[in-house]
Formats: structure tokens, C-alpha cells, sequence
């Protein structure tokens, strides 16, 4: 790097630097929020304050956002079906090899995790990993909705919301009972009902690991001071980790779950015992 | 709120779950209609075509092969045609030489033997027509001699009749 490019560089720095400090001197006291953090994270949580109107039905924010999200992954579908899928080549372009990678993903993870019942699952696990990623990704988007007190709220990812997480974690465990019962009958109930913690777990870890992200994204913007630079870091680039990794999770372990329940029983042969041999170690150790 | 926080732990409210279940099972479906299923058949179709392409490149390959297999063994067996062909020639003409050779010789021979036949002939009838000119010129010769008065003059004309057949 010459003296040059040093100085501009240096320089660019300090206007930068310089913009941020005037930011947050000019800015200060133009957002001060009527709840405290406790309230904030509270409603994030149990989103008694933020009551969204369905219809006349009073339902959570998340609820809402599961909706949208479905809507925009149904028109996107629709848009792909008709004007792209006909137009497929065997020598893929860009956007249709973006397309078989991910039905090849869930296709082979399907494939992989359970060899022997893997048709459905493939459909069940694209479904599922296509909502939490485009769901996770949607609160990025900060589409806001009129609660019924007729404040404004930003909607969450759907998984944030308890409902939602409980409604996906059973739906994969019935998806895997399905899997039980059609492959193995009674056995692969019991295998299912063996992982009677499943249900739970997956509901809680997903809703657990998108809250904690939803929560640490609320405190970062309560406080006006962390409100520049970090919420890029925070907001973006975190629910887009987050977004990918519990997609893989939840696709891993309900392909995981469903291979095992799935697999056929095999009737291993008993281990005849030799009954001299059994005598003589019994003697030996009589001995 | 303390009331109903203690009566629905979390706030989960059933009616929410079953809405949400609702919602996405109504994406499931239209993702395996309008995507998944059409995207994954499409992916099918392009591993079978691959794969018959592959398959029929084996087989004219594993054709090429037999046919190449069958020509190579046509090619040995047209190989050893021409090589008994060549030695089948190569005797015929070792024999054809041999035969020639003997002919030449025995023509040769007999013209030998003709030649020194004819020359024995000749030689005969020179020398038989020799003795008798010779013969001839003597008794001219003695003739002379004998009529001539001198005998110089004897021995010119004898001399003169005896060059006389040398220079014709």
C-alpha cells in the first residue's frame, strides 16, 4: 500500500467514524420506547400485548408471519412451476441448478438417513427446511403489522413464536409414527413411542434457539448506542446462520428419527449356550 | 396476567397450533406439487436419459469391440492365407525354376551335342573335301610337272594351284 492509499484510507476511516459519533449524538432521545426492556421481552415471548386480529380471532404476531411466509413460498412456487420448470435444459443454468440443489439436499439427506422409506420424507423434510429457512430469513424483512391495542409490531419468524415451534415439532413426530407404522406396524409404534421426549424437544429447540435470537436482536436495539454497525452483524448475519442451521437441524433429525423407526425389524438368532461349556466355567470358577 | 400465565404455561394456545399445522400442511402440499415433485421428476428423467445414453454407449462400444475382435481374427486368417499363398507361390516357383533350368540345361546340351555333331559333319566333309582338292590339285599338279620342261616353272604352277583355293 503507498502513502497514498494509506492517507485516503485513514481518512475514510474518520469521516466514518466521525458520521457514526454525529449519529449518535444527533439521534439520541428521538426513539425512547414507552415499555421497558423487561415489557419488551416479555411480549416477545408471551406476546400477550401484541395481539394480532384474524378474522376477529386474536392470535400472535407469528402466526401472521407463517401465513405470509406460506403465501411467498406458494407464489413463488407457482411462478417457478409455470414459467421456469418448462424451460429446464439438461445442461442446467444458474438459477435451475440453485433449484435441483436444493431439492437434492433434502432429497439425499432423506436418502441417507433412512434407505428404506424415503419418498415422502423427502417432500415432508423440503417442506419443512423451506419454511424455517424463508421463515427464519422473514424477520429480516421488518414487515409491520396493528396489534388490536393499536400499536405497531414488527413481524417475528413464525418459529418464534411457541405455537408455531410446538405445531412443527409434533408434525415432524407424527411424520416419524407415520414412518413407524406403515414400514413396521406395532414395532415401529413402539420404536416412535420409545422417543416419547422427541416432540417436545424439537418444538423447544427450535423455538428456544429462534427466541434466544429474537431476544438478543430485541436488546441490541432497545439500546440506541448498539444501534449502529452491530445490528448488521446482529440482524443479518446471524439469522441467516441461525436460519441455516436450524433448517439443517431439524431436517437432520427428523430423517435421522424416521430412518431408524423405519427400518425393517430383523429377527437376529438366539446364541445357543453350550451347556458343557457353561459347566466347565461354572466348575472353574467354583474352583 | 398473573392468573392466565399460570393456567396456559408459555401462553401456547392449541387453537394457534392447529392453525399453524393447518398452514403447513397447506404449504407442504403445494411445494410437492408445484416444486418438489416436478423439479425431482425432471432430475429422474435427465439421470435416465444419461443413463441410457451411458448404456447405449456401452453397447456399441462392447459392438465396436466384437466386431473390432472379429475383424482382427479375419485379418490372422487372411494373414495366414496370404503366407500359404506366398509359399504355395514361392514353391511353384522354385519348381517352375527348376523345371526351366532343367529344360535349359538339356536344350542347352543338345544343342552342344547338335552343334558338335554338325561341326564333326562339317569337319568331315571339309576335311574329306580338302583331300580330295588336295588330291585334285597334286594330280594337276603332277600333270604339270610332268608336261612342263622346266622345273621352276613346274614349281610356280604348282605353287600358283596350290594359293589359288586359300584366296577364294
Amino acid at each position: 500500500m503507498t502513502k497514498k492509499q494509506t492517507c485516503i484510507f485513514l481518512i475514510v476511516i474518520a469521516v466514518v467514524v466521525a458520521a457514526l459519533l454525529a449519529g449518535i449524538v444527533l439521534t439520541d432521545g428521538l426513539y425512547e420506547s414507552e415499555t421497558t426492556i423487561q415489557e419488551t421481552m416479555q411480549d416477545a415471548v408471551l406476546h400477550e400485548g401484541d395481539k394480532i386480529s384474524l378474522f376477529g380471532l386474536p392470535v400472535n404476531p407469528g402466526l401472521i408471519s407463517a401465513f405470509s411466509v406460506t403465501a411467498i413460498l406458494l407464489v413463488f412456487a407457482a411462478i417457478v412451476r409455470i414459467f421456469v420448470i418448462p424451460r429446464f435444459r439438461f445442461v442446467p443454468g444458474k438459477f435451475q441448478l440453485l433449484l435441483e440443489q436444493a431439492v437434492g439436499m433434502f432429497d439425499g439427506l432423506a436418502k441417507g438417513n433412512s434407505p428404506h422409506r424415503n419418498g415422502f420424507l423427502g417432500a415432508y423434510v423440503f417442506a419443512a427446511g423451506a419454511y424455517i429457512f424463508v421463515g427464519t430469513l422473514f424477520e429480516l424483512v421488518g414487515a409491520p403489522v396493528m396489534t388490536m391495542a393499536g400499536a405497531s409490531v414488527i413481524l417475528p419468524a413464525p418459529l418464534a413464536d411457541i405455537n408455531g415451534a410446538i405445531a412443527l415439532g409434533c408434525l415432524s413426530y407424527l411424520v416419524i409414527l407415520s414412518g413407524g407404522i406403515v414400514s413396521n406396524k406395532l414395532r415401529g409404534v413402539g420404536r416412535t413411542l420409545k422417543e416419547f421426549s422427541l416432540p417436545i424437544s424439537m418444538s423447544f429447540r427450535l423455538f428456544g434457539a429462534l427466541l434466544s435470537g429474537a431476544l438478543v436482536t430485541e436488546l441490541v436495539y432497545y439500546y440506541l448506542a448498539l444501534s449502529f454497525v452491530l445490528p448488521v452483524i446482529v440482524g443479518v448475519l446471524f439469522t441467516l446462520l441461525h436460519a441455516l442451521i436450524q433448517t439443517y437441524v431439524l431436517t437432520m433429525l427428523t430423517t435421522l428419527f424416521y430412518g431408524e423407526v423405519s427400518e425393517p425389524y430383523v429377527k437376529r438368532p438366539k446364541a445357543k449356550k453350550d451347556k458343557r461349556q457353561n459347566k466347565t466355567s461354572h466348575s472353574e470358577a467354583t474352583v | 396476567m398473573p392468573l392466565q400465565l399460570a393456567a396456559v404455561p408459555l401462553n401456547i394456545d392449541w387453537q394457534q397450533v392447529l392453525l399453524h399445522v393447518l398452514n403447513f400442511v397447506i404449504l407442504f402440499a403445494g411445494l410437492w406439487l408445484l416444486l418438489y415433485k416436478p423439479v425431482r421428476s425432471f432430475m429422474q428423467k435427465r439421470r435416465e436419459h444419461y443413463e441410457k445414453m451411458d448404456a447405449d454407449a456401452n453397447a456399441k462400444n462392447a459392438a465396436a469391440e466384437e466386431k473390432k475382435a472379429a475383424y482382427e481374427q479375419k485379418l490372422a486368417a487372411a494373414d495366414a492365407e496370404a503366407e500359404d499363398k506366398r509359399r504355395a507361390a514361392e514353391r511353384a516357383a522354385a519348381d517352375y525354376e527348376a523345371e526351366k533350368r532343367a529344360e535349359a540345361d538339356a536344350f542347352a546340351k543338345q544343342v552342344v551335342s547338335d552343334a558338335r555333331r554338325d561341326a564333326a559333319q562339317i569337319k568331315a566333309q571339309a576335311v574329306s573335301e580338302a583331300r580330295g582338292e588336295i588330291a585334285d590339285i597334286v594330280s594337276e599338279a603332277v600333270g604339270k610337272v610332268v608336261l612342263e620342261d622346266s622345273t621352276s616353272e613346274a614349281y610356280d604352277q604348282f605353287l600358283d594351284a596350290a594359293s589359288a583355293p586359300a584366296e577364294k
